[in-house]
């Protein structure tokens, strides 16, 4: 197997990587955004449910949440399939990270950006979609492209329950051929190539955030 | 651009006010008629932001009552919501939106409070950026502004809304002292018009100018209330007289 090939063979578990990204930023995204904006605003009893969903999800073994949901739930009767158990437990984890993103975006806003919206008139859902949420998620965009790149990464761990992803396939392949120098070094390749291009999207994010607050604060 | 008539007047009456255990605000009365120009001033902890911030519901208060034009502002949500449009306030820090241009920081509460079409607001909107003259810098955003323009573009979002009331809590005392005049000069031309204000300002020169009012507060009381000659000429109260040697050196 030339090394071609075995970029070739590597890059079949391509889709399968991308969908579970794709699949798991729908889980991730509503999950920031609900429980971030939830944990900013909830007070008393609802505070506490809200802070501990987040911190299960954030602070567990990723690896272990993926056997608990594939493995242990059928026991209990619950099937879900391995992509929907590869994206839920991935996505919520990250989700659960980038909520935590999103409060700190919200909380570090002047009081006073609050205070001019009640001032007009605006009620408390309309300053939190018109004048906070866009100036928070702006802010903290750069840190939700890292957290996209650490869900690609986190897709690597599918393979462990049944996924053929990147790296499933790369196993695969080392299972045929005594080749793992360039069996590894290609998959280590394959994700980076995956996700560099995301992380220079991300520097150009933020190099547009802090032109545009220096365009802003007219220099 | 609302007729002035007295059932507009802004009745304070025993209004106390507590942080946890510390008396705030002691027995307030005052009643700011229509079309009146009150200015109150007083050192450093006295109270007064917290006073005018009570009146447009952005502090709860323990006791007492505030009335808007005979609406009683209560607990009622609703109510302190419909209160607040009849109120405008302009902050020491200005608090524009920073994502929004000039004249979308002017049309927001237009277009989602009052559901205007973009049209309708944005005329208004220039008309007040006019008045407060800056009507070529609405599509900036305000950091691209000096502190005396973003100050008057508060003002001009302010008075969007057409309040019964304007709130002013030391809208100059962020600025550069150059800045200053031309954000006195806005204030005093909307005094000149007939608008009620209600102004917390150590700028003695606007109080002597346009007050009809000068309020004295010290440890959350209302020392002294005077017409700005006799306050100035002979203030009755010690405290007041050690503060207007103060700043006025
Ligand atoms: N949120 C708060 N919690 C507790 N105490 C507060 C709070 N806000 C204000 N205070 C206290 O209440 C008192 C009155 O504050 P306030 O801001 O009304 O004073 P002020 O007269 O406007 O003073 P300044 O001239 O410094 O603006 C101060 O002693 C202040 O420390
Ligand atoms: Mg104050």
């Amino acid at each position: 197997m030339s090394i071609f090939d075995i970029w070739l063979g590597i890059l079949q578990g391509l889709d399968v990587t991308a969908t579970v990204t794709g699949y798991g930023l729908l889980f991730a995204v509503p999950f920031a955004l609900i429980f971030g904006v939830a944990q900013y605003l909830a007070k008393g009893a609802v505070l506490f449910a809200v802070t501990c969903i987040i911190e299960f999800w954030r602070s567990s073994a990723v690896i272990i949440l993926l056997f608990v949901f594939y493995y242990a739930l059928p026991v209990v009767g619950l099937m879900l399939s391995a992509v929907t158990v590869s994206a839920m437990v991935l996505g919520l984890n990250i989700g659960g990270y980038a909520s935590q993103a999103v409060r700190a975006g919200l909380q570090s806003l002047d009081r006073g950006q609050k205070e001019a919206g009640q001032a007009l008139g605006l009620s408390r859902s309309m300053i939190l979609l018109l004048i906070e949420l866009p100036q928070a998620l702006v802010a903290m965009s750069p840190t939700f492209v890292n957290h996209f790149i650490q869900l690609v990464k986190a897709t690597a761990l599918v393979s462990l329950v049944t996924l053929t992803d990147m790296t499933f396939r790369a196993k695969e392949i080392a299972q045929i051929e005594y080749n793992p120098v360039g069996i590894y070094t290609s998959l280590l390749l394959a994700y980076f190539v995956v996700c560099y291009p995301i992380a220079i999207l991300g520097r150009l994010l933020e190099a547009r955030i802090s032109s545009g607050r220096e365009l802003a604060r007219g220099l | 651009m609302r007729e002035q008539s007295p059932d507009m007047a802004t009745e304070i009456s025993g209004l106390n006010k507590w942080y946890g255990s510390f008396h705030v605000l002691k027995d307030i009365d005052l009643t700011v008629a229509a079309g009146s120009r009150i200015v109150i001033c007083g050192p450093s902890g006295s109270g007064k932001s917290t006073l005018i911030r009570c009146i447009n519901g952005l502090e709860t208060y323990q006791g007492g009552s505030i009335a808007l034009g005979g609406v009683k502002l209560g607990d009622n949500a609703k109510e302190t919501t419909l209160a607040r449009r009849d109120t405008g306030m302009v902050f020491q820090s200005f608090n524009l939106f920073p994502h929004l241009t000039v004249l979308s920081n002017c049309t927001l509460a237009l277009r989602r409070v009052l559901k205007m079409s973009r049209r309708q607001a944005e005329d208004i909107a220039l008309h007040y950026l006019e008045k407060v003259r800056i009507p070529e810098q609405a599509k900036k955003y305000p950091a691209q502004l000096s502190g005396g323009q973003q100050q008057r573009v508060a003002i001009a979002r302010a008075l969007c809304l057409s309040p019964r009331l304007m709130l002013f809590d030391e809208p100059t005392s962020a600025l550069d002292p150059e800045m200053i005049k031309e954000v006195l000069d806005v204030m005093v031309s909307l005094a000149s018009e007939g608008m009620t204000m209600l102004c917390v300002t150590h700028e003695m020169g606007f109080a002597r100018e346009v007050a009809d009012q000068v309020i004295f507060m010290d440890q959350g009381r209302i020392v002294e209330q005077a017409r700005p000659d006799i306050f100035f000429g002979a203030p009755s109260h010690a405290r007041a007289q050690q503060f207007l040697e103060k700043i006025l050196h």
